[in-house]
């Protein structure tokens, strides 16, 4: 069949991707291994992994090199491959308490059952930055790992504020507040099927579960700033917010077996758990008590399950009585929104001409009205 | 099949499961049947970004076989680098032939642009789409966006193009000009210029619009009545280039573009040009 090339566009696209290659492949520098981004850009990788919606370490890995670090880049590599991919199963329902915390803290209360445990955090460090010399740095750091002494587990101990053996799967303090009869209990009787968003769009008004889990795929900078707009800009859906739980750990996955229909662990998985407590002000509302909300998503990242479960208790509160669902569902997806705004580098010249022409054809009538 | 099959598949050329491919066509067989209605689907990433035609290729590689040709433009012209791309993807993950000549292909997928000759009733138009809602400039909300849709209340559409008219003595719409179809529901023309709004009424080819982001999907299909909004008393008007002609092939009854702040024009359809340049010689 005829295909007349006409300006070589093939052959620029040639070129721009073996340039790509290139500056990522042939630098002076050894080669990037799966390893190393795995075990020291771990909050990068638990980042991508939490907006591309799939547990994957090693393909997260792989997309970051490949990306050379744009985190939005290595989320599309990770969505566009599983596009090429049957699904073939649905995980079985797991329950967040069975979490295995290796961090939990309780803002609300000073001293709570199962104990607050800081666990991994920069929270408290100092932030200055490590200027000293990349052999001193590794030096030091090849020190650190011969000194067999300081295991994770001890490191553990040692961040646990309370002196006692840490549990693992602590009561949750909205159990405690239960008791007190201070929140407001929004626990459905029903057990509907969750919304599967990467199937079926979620439009508003939509299920809980298709809000939550389009938050906890969505891009993190993008929830942070839904959140902050309460503070500083034009949105007031927050108030006083205090978080209930702040959890990271880890928990298995399971799948039944198509041959003998039993559940079996296909996976462990780490997730951030987050329960924000909300205060009861409105004129319709029970002022007499709390409400909560619910963030969870993939690997370390509190700054963004801090903000899903914020907005959660926002969007309940607020009923459809403006759009922030339609913000939550539609507004804050990685490459969604990336795409859309890096499509305007494609060229436009059609459109542009089309508006020109209406400049001019809008002169002439005001050029015959005056007339 | 084994499970390890599945977990470690071999390198594969595919960019769609079968199943989306399935559920692409079920989607596409809703928008055939209620021409002009929004069938949400469950759009997934594609090896391109959301924005750059994402939508249209799940539809391309939903309906093309090996024995398909395709043709891919981006405003008209073959040799754009995303259209390369594009047809690079269709072709290579499919098997399909390609080609420049509309009037060769049996589907073609486009951005922006209907070409100016060659299709028949064997030809599939596929338009990539921004912005599938026609109605976003008077309404925001999605809910109340639906019971517009729902009950073919365009009253506002009308009070815009009233208004607009009122204040600047024309019709300021410029591209994906908004048009009644099948007397039911209003679409946005993806954004294809005025110019080629009239080939869309009572076309011998199947339309079919991807919105890959918004995950929508929509069609016109063959013989359907496509009409642009406008008043009784205002005629629908095309992009006027004031009688130019394409520097190349002389053509003056194609849309043509200009260089900046010349009158320079030439044809926006590259494969047209060639063909009337050809044809001419």
């Amino acid at each position: 069949m005829g295909y007349v090339s006409a300006r070589g566009g093939l052959d620029a696209i040639r070129a721009a991707e073996r340039l790509v290659r290139r500056l990522r492949l042939t630098s002076e520098s050894s080669w990037l291994e799966e390893d190393q981004i795995l075990e020291k850009l771990r909050l990068l990788v638990d980042r991508v992994m939490g907006e591309a919606g799939l547990w994957a370490p090693r393909l997260a890995a792989k997309a970051l090199r490949q990306s050379e670090g744009d985190a939005t880049e290595a989320v599309h590599l990770l969505r566009a491959y599983r596009s090429t991919l049957p699904r073939f199963a649905y995980s079985e329902p797991a329950d967040a308490d069975d979490v295995s915390v290796e961090r939990r803290i309780v803002p609300a209360f000073q001293r709570v059952p199962g104990s607050q445990l800081l666990g991994r955090s920069v929270d408290y460090t100092a932030r200055f930055l490590e200027r000293q010399s990349d052999d001193l740095a590794r030096e030091e750091a090849e020190k650190l790992r011969s000194e067999a002494s300081g295991t994770p587990d001890d490191e553990r101990s040692e961040a646990h504020a309370d002196g006692d053996t840490p549990q693992r799967s602590p009561q949750r303090l909205l159990e405690m507040l239960r008791e007190m009869d201070l929140v407001v209990d929004r626990r459905r009787a029903d057990d509907p099927e969750p919304f599967d968003i990467t199937r079926t769009p979620a439009r508003p008004p939509a299920a809980r579960s298709a809000l939550l889990s389009s938050m906890t795929r969505a891009d993190t900078g993008a929830l942070v700033n839904q959140w902050y707009r309460n503070i500083l800009g034009p949105d007031g859906y927050l108030h006083e917010v205090t978080l209930g739980e702040v959890r990271h750990g880890a928990i298995d996955v399971e799948v039944r077996h198509p041959v003998t229909g039993l559940p079996v662990c296909v996976s462990s998985v780490r997730v951030t758990e987050v329960e924000a407590i909300e205060d009861l002000e409105g004129v319709d509302e029970d002022r007499t008590k709390f409400d909560v909300g619910y963030g969870l998503c993939f690997g370390h990242n509190e700054r963004k399950a801090i903000a899903m479960a914020n907005l959660d208790i926002a969007c309940h509160r607020d009923a459809g009585r403006t759009q922030l669902e339609q913000s939550l569902l539609l507004t804050t997806d990685a490459l969604d929104s990336a795409g859309f705004l890096e499509h305007l580098k494609l060229p436009h010249y059609v459109t542009f001409r089309s508006m020109i022409e209406r400049k001019f054809a809008m002169r002439k009538a005001r050029n015959r009205d005056a007339s | 099949m084994l499970l390890d099959d599945l977990i470690n598949p071999t390198q594969s050329d595919e960019l769609l499961d079968e199943f989306a491919k399935r559920e692409i066509r079920r989607a596409m067989l809703a928008a055939v049947a209620i021409p002009g209605y929004q069938v949400p689907f469950g759009s997934r990433e594609m090896p391109v970004a959301r924005g750059w035609g994402s939508g249209g290729l799940q539809i391309t590689l939903a309906v093309v076989h090996d024995d398909d040709v395709v043709k891919v433009i981006d405003q008209g012209d073959d040799d754009g680098v995303n259209a390369v791309n594009l047809r690079r993807l269709v072709t290579t993950s499919t098997g399909a032939d390609q080609t420049s000549v509309a009037a060769e292909a049996s589907v073609i997928q486009s951005r922006h642009r209907i070409p100016e000759d060659g299709l028949d009733e064997e030809s599939i138009l596929v338009l990539q789409v921004p912005v599938p809602e026609p109605l976003r400039g008077v309404e925001r909300d999605m809910r109340e966006l639906a019971r517009m849709h729902a009950e073919a209340d365009y009253s506002r559409m009308w009070v815009s193009l009233y208004e607009d008219k009122v204040r600047n003595g024309v019709i300021t719409q410029t591209t994906g000009y908004p048009c009644l179809v099948n007397e039911r529901y209003v679409v946005a023309t993806t954004p294809i210029p005025r110019w080629d709004i009239p080939r869309l009424h009572e076309s011998p080819f199947l339309t079919l619009f991807g919105a890959g982001r918004e995950k929508r999907i929509y069609a016109i299909p063959p013989r359907t009545k496509v009409e642009p909004l406008t008043f009784d008393d205002v005629p629908f008007e095309v992009e006027d280039a004031d009688g130019a002609s394409c520097a190349m092939c002389k053509s003056s009854d194609a849309f043509l573009v200009s260089l900046p702040n010349s009158d320079v024009w030439m044809c926006s359809d590259t494969d047209w040009c060639r063909r009337t340049r050809e044809a001419n010689a």
